[in-house]
């Protein structure tokens, strides 16, 4: 996909989404043709079960269906809000289901975030800034990164990181809040 | 190997939870002030986003994948508009008169949900009118709000067409210091207050009319800790101590 082919993808979707806003269905179907696979993909990505993953991915739409007016042009690119969603709605189907992924398994869904290499067929709006925060987070001294990396992809909340690492929740938290500062520090450099 | 000494932190408080937020670290009554503020706080909102656009990236480098086409009629029948009306257009505010009249009204039900989806499908412009359609079953909402690590709940009910909240609060006890306020938060993120709760007893909150169409199916509820008497009018709102929803029954 081409720049201009993702800018105007991106303008159609956050089109969509307004429509949707506005009570109208049919954008609905629109988006979900356009970004259905993407969050599907992060969904099982993070779930690792396809009943689950189509699960989580049908509480997306519905989800935006009755929320589409909560997005705001200004502060998100409109499929990063949609993104974080799907991640939201998978880590919730993780915890409900009790199955908060172990530090392994949790790493392994993120690991081919570290290395900055983008996948050949990556589709969507990666520009610079999007290659930062996987430059910065490969940048954080280990432990830092990997706390923050199981949060984010494996929904461990700071007392699970403080189990799954045998050390005291303050060391936990003051890892993940240097890891923080760092990482801000880093994408704003960029 | 101890952790290096900290470095500066440029994050305040406030972009530090944000974040925490955001990678879902947080849980218990932080968890709750954080979606509180959420709610609430333009600038948190705002860093929130921040936080959630820095992070996004990393979803986006993962191989798509089709979901299968049962996914999208799920979808579809879940959002259809007899099934499940979207929050823009969710009307109780034509439930403001009695239930009597809806039970009258009930045998055209069917006018009604064509009516309604004639809603749905123009959009915008009906929804400027806000005409009082809807349909005839509109359900009751209750709510069930498990109160910090104790075994108590706040139990809510709201009729529509009354204008009444009834709140149970047993088993609850005052401290004598505190006082715990009960708010809506509305479409657009912003709370408003419903009353103060009478610890261990049944009460009933009169509904400002303006603000009944705001109850509805999924309407997010906080309770705030707040001094004896409620929050004061000069101070913001107090930490959040137990949240939940409202549901159709």
């Amino acid at each position: 996909m081409s720049d201009d082919d993702a800018i105007q993808a991106r303008e159609a979707l956050r089109a969509d989404i307004a429509r949707l806003a506005n009570g109208d269905r049919a954008a609905l179907e629109s988006i979900y043709r356009a970004t259905s696979a993407k969050l599907f993909g992060i969904c099982l990505r993070i779930l690792g079960d396809d009943r689950e993953a189509e699960d989580a991915l049908q509480e997306v739409y519905v989800d935006l269906w009755k929320r589409a007016d909560r997005y705001d042009p200004a502060r998100a690119s409109p499929i990063s809000w949609l993104a974080c969603m799907a991640r939201n709605r998978a880590v919730d189907r993780l915890r409900a289901g009790g199955k908060v992924r172990a530090g392994a398994v949790a790493e392994e869904a993120a690991s081919d975030v570290a290395d900055g290499e983008l996948p050949a067929d990556a589709k969507l709006e990666l520009d610079e800034r999007d290659a930062g925060i996987r430059h910065c987070l490969g940048k954080l001294e280990d432990r830092q990164g990997s706390a923050i990396q199981r949060a984010f992809f494996g929904g461990a909340t700071y007392v699970q990181l403080a189990e799954e690492d045998a050390v005291p929740l303050s060391t936990v938290k003051s890892r993940v809040h240097r890891g923080l500062a760092a990482l801000k520090k880093c994408i704003e450099r960029l | 190997m101890t952790d290096p000494i900290a470095p500066p932190t440029e994050l305040s408080d406030q972009e530090t939870l944000a974040a925490e937020l955001v990678l879902g670290l947080l849980d218990g009554e932080d968890l709750l002030r954080a979606r509180g503020m959420l709610a609430r706080d333009p600038a948190f909102a705002a860093d929130v986003a921040r936080w959630e656009e820095h992070f996004a990236p990393l979803l986006e480098n993962w191989d798509d994948q089709a979901p299968p086409p049962a996914v999208w009629d799920r979808i579809d029948a879940a959002t259809a508009p007899t099934a499940a009306l979207p929050a823009p257009v969710t009307d109780l505010d034509g439930l403001r008169k009695s239930r009597d009249r809806w039970r009258m009204i009930g045998g055209f039900s069917v006018a009604a949900a064509a009516a309604l989806a004639v809603v749905i499908a123009t959009g915008p412009i009906m929804q400027q009118t806000s005409p009082p359609v809807t349909t005839a079953e509109a359900p009751l909402l209750a709510a069930n709000i498990p109160i910090g690590d104790t075994p108590l709940r706040l139990a809510l009910t709201y009729v529509p067409g009354r204008d009444e909240l009834s709140v149970s609060s047993a088993g609850l006890t005052p401290d004598g210091v505190h006082d715990h306020e009960l708010w809506l938060i509305d479409r657009q993120g912003d709370l408003h207050s419903l009353g103060v709760i009478a610890p261990g007893g049944e009460a009933r909150f009169a509904v400002a009319p303006d603000l009944s169409d705001e109850f509805g199916d999924g309407t997010r509820l906080v309770l705030t800790r707040e001094p004896l008497g409620g929050k004061p009018a000069d101070a913001d709102a107090g930490p959040v101590v137990a949240e939940g929803a409202f549901q159709a029954i």
